[in-house]
C-alpha cells in the first residue's frame, strides 16, 4: 500500500482509534498516527461536516472524545502521558510551548504542538448548502435558453430543408415579438408608475427618514435602465434606441445628458454612487411617462432600421461563406451556440448590464453562418431577422417575465420546453408526406418533457450531492480580504 | 567528538544579483554555514552575463547555469534537462546535502528529485504562503506536493507557514522545522542618540525620540505596492489618519502598479505636503529612510514573515501591522501595534500608536538591542545546521524527532527516508489517483537517466573540484 503519509487534516491529532496500540506521547506530542485508519483516511469531509460547518469538524473527526472534552491546552498531553505510560516521563518539565518566533524556546524546531497546531483552520467557511426545490426552480432558466436555441435550429432546419416556408416563421416570431414588446411596454409603464407613487411617499419623508435613500437607487435603476438594455441587446440598434431618450433628457438638463448616456451603456449604472443616480432619477423619470410615447415612436423606428439594414444585407450574407464547405458551418454553428449557451447571463437581473455581449454575438454570428448556406434573399433575411428576435429580444423579454411573476415564468418555460420538443419531433418525424405529422410531433414533446424533468431534477440532485466533496480550507495563511469601507470617488472608475 | 561538517548545495532560482528577501536568505545562511565550517555552494541559473562559477565573500561558489528564464526568473520546468550539469556538479564538489529554497523555483524542485535519485540528503526551506482556492495555488499545491513526498526535511519561516506547508504537501509536521529569517541588525541601527551628559534632563535611558506634543510624527510605509501588500487599505487609511492626527507625515517609499491609486490619493486631498512618495527604494538604503520615521505601518494582507517588520523594529521604529500570516509571531507586543486588516481597524492602530509614542510610553531606543537578540543569522545557521544533522543521522532518531518516536511503525518510513527506489516510488504514488502514477513516472525516468549517466560518464572520471579554505568550526557550541 501507499505509504506516503498523506497526512489527512483530520489526523494532526491522535485518534481514537489506534490509541491503545499507539506509543507514548513524546515531548513533541503529535503525532499523526492513524493515518491508516480507515475513518480519517478519506481525503475529503463527510456529508455532514459539510452541513455543520458551526463547528470545526477538526476536532469532531480526530479528537479522542474524551480528549476533546477536556480543553485546556495543558491538561491533554498531561493526560495522554498518564494513559500512556511512564516512558516519556522522564523528560524534564518545560514551560509551555508558544507560537512565537522572537522567543527562545527550550523546544526543537520541528516541535510541534498538539495544542494550537493548525488550530485556526477553518473548512468551508461560507458554504450555502443547496436545497432542491430552488435549485430546480433556478434551473429553468437554463432550460429557457436551451429551449430557444433548440427552437432557433428547429426553424433553420425547417427552411433548409424547405419543410417551412420562411415568411411564416418569420411573420410568426414578429407577430411574437410585437405582442412580447406591448407587454414589456406595459409592464415597465407600470412599474414607472409604481416608482414615481413611491417617490413622491418618500420625497414627502425624505427629510424625516435619510436611511431610505440606501435601498431605493436599486430599484430604480430597474426601471430606467431596462430601455437601454434592449437598446443595447442589438448592436445596430443600440446608437439608434439611446438618442431619443437623450434628446428628450437633453432638453432637460445637460450634466443629466451625460450620466444618462453612461446609464444607458449600462456599465457604468450599477457602479454610481447611489447619490448620483438619484439625482439622475428625479431628473429622469419626470418626464418619463410623458415621453413615452416618443420612446415607442424610436423603438418603432429602430425596428423598421434594422428592418431594412437586414433586407439590404441579406444578398450579401447569402455568399459570404459561398467558399466554406457545409461541414466547416456546422461545426462552427454548433460551437457558437454552445458558446451562447454557456456564456449566457443567467443571474437573470432585470436591466442590470448588458445580457452578456459575448453569448450574444455568438449566437448572432452562428445565425449569420447558416443563414449564408440558404439558397435565396428571402429565406436569409426571415433567419437572420428571427435570430434577432430569438437572440437578442426574447431573453430580455423572458428576464422581465421572471421579474415579473414566477407564473408567466413557469408558463413561459413550459411552453418552451412544447415548442422545442415538439419541434424536434417534426424534423426528426421524417420527409414523408404522412398525413398526420403531429404524432411524431406529439412524441416529440413528450420524450422533451420527460427529458427536461430529468434533467433538472438530476442535475440539480447531483449538484447537491456534490456538495459533499467541498472542502475549502481557510486558514491564517489566507490572503486577507481588507474591508474598505469609504470606497472613495477615485476608485470608481 | 569534533563536530561534522557537511558539504551543502544551495539550489534556487533566486539569487544575487537580483535583489529580495529569498536570495539575501540564502547568501547570509550560506555566509554563516561557511563560517561554522561547513563547505557551502549556490546553484542558481544564469542572470544575462552572469554565467559560469563566480565567488562571493566568504567563499561562497556560486554556480550561474544556464537555463531559460520564464516568469519572473523562474526557469522553465523541463523536469530531466538539469539533471546532467547537476550530476557533474554535485560529484565535483562532493556534496552531501542539497538544499532547495522557494516553491515558484523550478530548479529548487528538480534539484531535489535529483538528489534523492543520486541518494543524497534533501532540505527544503519554503518563504511562502499559499492558499487552496485558486488555480495556481492548485497547481503549484501539486507540483510542491510532488517535490515534498521524497524530501528528507523541510524547513518553513513561521509556524503559520508550517501550517500551510504541512497541509499543502501532506507532510508529517514533525519533518517540518520552524526556522525564521533574520536580520543584519548592523546594517538596521538607529539614528545614533545624542549623549546623555549632553542634555539637560537627566533622564536615563533617553529616549531616541523625543517627541513634544507639537513635533511632527513621520510614519514609514516600504513596500511594494501591489494588492496583496494592502495598498488599497493604506489608500483610504491615510487621509483619515492625517485627518486625525495632524501634525503627522507619511513617508512612502516603493513602487508597483497601486502607486496610482495613492497618487490620486494625495491629489484628492491635498495632500501633497503631507505625503512623501519616494519611489523605489534599494535595499541599502531601506535603513536610510526608516530611521526618518517614528511608526512603521505595514498593512500587508499575507506575509509568510515579514522581514521588514524586523527591520523597521532594528531601526527603532514602533511598528503597526495587520496580524495576518506569520506576521503575529514575528515581534513581541510591545513592538508593535495589531490591526485586522480593515480600514476602521487600522486607523485605529495607528491612531494608538502615535498616541503611545506621543506619551512617550515605548521605549524604542530599546528595541535595536532586543531585535539583536533575537533575530541573528548565526542563530539561524547553528538551527540549521542540527536539521542537517539529523537528517544526516548524526543526531539520533529520537534526538532529532522526539523520544520513542523509533517504537511506532507509522511514520518511521517517511523518516528513515531509505533511497530505495520502490520505497520512493511508493511515497510518489500516495500523491493521487492520477498525479500518483505521473509523478511514479517521473521517478522512474529519472531513475533511467540517472543510470544511463552513470554509465556514460562514469563517476570516477569526473574531478573532484578543490576546496576553498575551510573555516574551523567554532570549537565550543553553546547548546540550544
Amino acid at each position: 500500500m501507499a505509504s506516503k503519509p498523506a497526512l489527512q487534516l483530520s489526523t494532526t491529532v491522535n485518534g481514537s482509534d489506534h490509541a491503545p496500540s499507539h506509543p507514548s506521547l513524546t515531548r513533541a506530542a503529535t503525532l499523526p498516527n492513524d493515518i491508516y485508519s480507515p475513518r480519517a483516511a478519506r481525503s475529503h469531509l463527510a456529508p455532514e461536516d459539510a452541513f455543520n460547518t458551526a463547528s470545526p469538524p477538526r476536532r469532531q473527526s480526530g479528537f479522542d472524545s474524551s480528549c476533546a472534552n477536556d480543553s485546556g491546552p495543558e491538561s491533554r498531553p498531561r493526560r495522554m502521558r498518564a494513559k500512556l505510560g511512564s516512558r516519556s516521563r522522564s523528560r524534564r518539565r518545560k514551560r509551555s510551548w508558544k507560537k512565537l518566533l522572537w522567543v527562545k524556546q527550550s523546544y526543537p524546531d520541528n516541535y510541534t504542538d498538539q495544542a494550537t497546531f493548525l488550530e485556526n483552520l477553518q473548512r468551508n467557511p461560507r458554504l450555502q448548502p443547496y436545497e432542491f426545490w430552488p435549485l430546480v426552480a433556478d434551473s429553468t432558466v437554463i432550460l429557457q435558453q436551451v429551449c430557444s436555441v433548440t427552437i432557433f435550429i428547429v426553424c433553420f432546419v425547417g427552411i433548409f430543408q424547405e419543410r417551412v416556408s420562411p415568411v411564416a416563421v418569420v411573420g410568426w416570431g414578429s407577430f411574437a415579438t410585437f405582442v412580447g414588446w406591448l407587454l414589456w411596454d406595459w409592464w415597465v409603464g407600470q412599474e414607472d408608475e409604481d416608482e414615481v407613487l413611491r417617490r413622491r411617499r418618500s420625497n414627502r419623508s425624505r427629510a424625516a427618514r435619510e436611511p431610505t435613500r440606501r435601498e431605493r437607487p436599486h430599484s430604480v435603476m430597474l426601471g430606467t435602465a431596462t430601455p437601454s438594455a434592449t437598446s443595447s441587446v442589438t448592436n445596430l440598434a443600440a446608437s439608434e434606441r439611446a438618442y431619443p431618450q437623450l434628446a428628450m433628457r437633453q432638453s432637460h438638463s445637460a450634466s443629466a445628458t451625460s450620466l444618462q448616456s453612461g446609464a444607458s451603456q449600462a456599465s457604468n449604472a450599477a457602479r454610481n454612487s447611489s447619490d448620483s443616480v438619484e439625482d439622475l432619477n428625479q431628473r429622469t423619470l419626470s418626464p418619463l411617462r410623458g415621453g413615452r410615447t416618443n420612446l415607442r415612436l424610436g423603438t418603432i423606428k429602430s425596428a423598421i432600421l434594422i428592418y431594412f439594414t437586414l433586407l439590404g444585407l441579406s444578398p450579401i450574407l447569402k455568399s459570404l461563406t459561398r467558399s466554406t464547405s457545409s461541414d466547416s458551418i456546422w461545426a462552427m454553428s454548433f460551437w457558437l451556440l454552445a458558446i451562447n449557451i454557456f456564456f449566457y447571463d443567467y443571474s437573470g437581473g432585470v436591466g442590470v448590464k448588458f445580457p452578456a455581449s459575448l453569448s450574444t454575438n455568438a449566437a448572432l454570428m452562428a445565425s449569420t453562418v447558416l443563414a449564408s448556406r440558404l439558397p435565396s434573399t428571402g429565406q436569409v433575411f426571415s433567419l437572420t431577422l428571427f435570430s434577432i428576435e430569438v437572440f437578442g429580444l426574447f431573453p430580455v423579454f423572458r428576464r422581465y417575465a421572471r421579474h415579473r411573476s414566477w407564473r408567466y415564468h413557469v408558463a413561459l418555460s413550459v411552453l418552451l420546453v412544447i415548442g422545442a420538443g415538439g419541434g424536434v419531433g417534426l424534423i426528426l418525424g421524417g420527409d414523408r408526406d404522412n398525413v398526420w405529422p403531429w404524432k411524431s410531433g406529439l412524441l416529440g414533446v413528450l420524450v422533451a418533457i420527460v427529458i427536461a424533468i430529468v434533467a433538472m431534477g438530476g442535475c440539480s440532485w447531483w449538484l447537491i450531492g456534490l456538495q459533499k466533496y467541498k472542502n475549502a480550507i481557510n486558514g491564517p495563511w489566507d490572503q486577507a480580504r481588507p474591508i474598505i469601507i469609504s470606497r472613495r470617488l477615485w476608485d470608481d472608475e | 567528538m569534533p563536530r561534522r561538517t557537511y558539504n551543502i548545495a544551495m539550489v534556487c532560482d533566486f539569487f544575487f544579483p537580483q535583489p529580495g528577501g529569498v536570495e539575501s536568505h540564502i547568501y547570509q545562511l550560506a555566509s554563516k554555514l561557511i563560517d561554522r565550517g561547513h563547505k557551502v555552494i549556490v546553484i542558481t541559473h544564469a542572470y544575462e552575463d552572469r554565467k559560469g562559477i563566480r565567488y562571493l565573500t566568504n567563499g561562497i561558489k556560486v554556480f550561474h547555469v544556464p537555463f531559460a528564464i520564464i516568469y519572473r526568473s523562474a526557469t522553465f520546468p523541463t523536469v530531466f534537462s538539469f539533471f546532467p550539469l547537476f550530476r557533474n556538479i554535485i560529484i565535483r564538489e562532493r556534496i552531501e546535502i542539497v538544499h532547495g529554497h522557494a516553491s515558484f523555483s523550478s530548479l529548487c524542485q528538480e534539484a531535489i528529485l535529483h538528489a534523492r535519485t543520486m541518494g543524497l540528503r534533501t532540505v527544503y526551506t519554503d518563504h511562502s504562503l499559499f492558499g487552496f482556492a485558486d488555480a495556481a495555488s492548485i497547481l503549484n499545491n501539486k507540483l510542491l506536493k510532488f517535490t515534498l513526498s521524497d524530501v528528507d526535511h523541510v524547513i518553513c519561516v513561521s509556524h503559520t507557514c508550517k501550517e500551510n506547508t504541512v497541509l499543502r504537501a501532506a507532510l508529517d509536521p514533525l519533518m517540518v522545522s520552524v526556522i525564521p529569517n533574520a536580520v543584519v541588525s548592523e546594517n538596521f541601527k538607529p539614528l545614533p542618540r545624542p549623549e546623555p551628559n549632553s542634555s539637560i534632563f537627566n533622564q536615563h535611558p533617553l529616549p531616541a525620540h523625543p517627541l513634544g506634543p507639537n513635533d511632527t510624527l513621520t510614519i514609514v510605509v516600504i513596500s511594494r505596492l501591489f494588492y496583496n501588500k494592502g495598498t488599497d487599505l493604506l489608500t483610504a487609511a491615510i487621509p483619515r489618519i492625517l485627518e486625525n492626527h495632524p501634525n503627522t507625515r507619511f513617508i512612502i517609499a516603493g513602487s508597483g502598479p497601486k502607486a496610482i491609486d495613492l497618487e490620486q490619493m494625495i491629489e484628492q486631498n491635498v495632500l501633497q505636503d503631507k505625503v512623501e512618495m519616494l519611489g523605489p527604494v534599494r535595499h541599502e538604503n531601506v535603513r536610510d529612510v526608516m530611521v526618518r520615521g517614528h511608526i512603521y505601518l505595514h498593512p500587508s494582507l499575507t506575509e509568510a514573515f515579514g522581514t521588514v517588520i524586523v527591520e523597521a523594529a532594528s531601526c527603532g521604529l514602533y511598528v503597526v501591522c495587520t496580524a495576518v500570516g506569520g506576521i503575529p509571531e514575528v515581534l513581541p507586543s510591545h513592538m508593535t501595534v495589531f490591526a485586522q486588516p480593515e480600514e476602521n481597524d487600522l486607523v485605529a492602530a495607528t491612531g494608538r500608536a502615535i498616541a503611545a509614542l506621543r506619551a512617550n510610553k515605548v521605549r524604542t531606543e530599546k528595541f535595536h538591542e532586543q531585535v539583536k537578540a533575537m533575530y541573528s543569522w548565526t542563530n539561524v545557521a547553528k538551527r540549521t545546521e542540527r536539521v542537517y544533522r539529523g537528517i544526516s543521522g548524526d543526531l539520533t532518531n529520537n534526538e532529532f524527532y522526539g523520544y520513542d518516536v523509533g517504537n511506532e511503525g507509522h511514520w518511521s518510513a517517511t523518516r528513515g527516508r531509505n533511497f530505495a527506489l520502490i520505497d520512493r516510488l511508493k511515497r510518489y504514488y500516495g500523491c493521487g489517483v492520477w498525479a500518483g502514477k505521473l509523478f511514479c513516472l517521473c521517478v522512474v525516468i529519472d531513475y533511467l537517466i540517472f543510470v544511463f549517466l552513470e554509465w556514460f560518464w562514469p563517476r570516477d572520471q569526473i574531478d573532484f573540484a578543490r576546496d576553498w579554505p575551510r573555516k574551523r568550526p567554532p570549537e565550543s557550541d553553546d547548546e540550544e
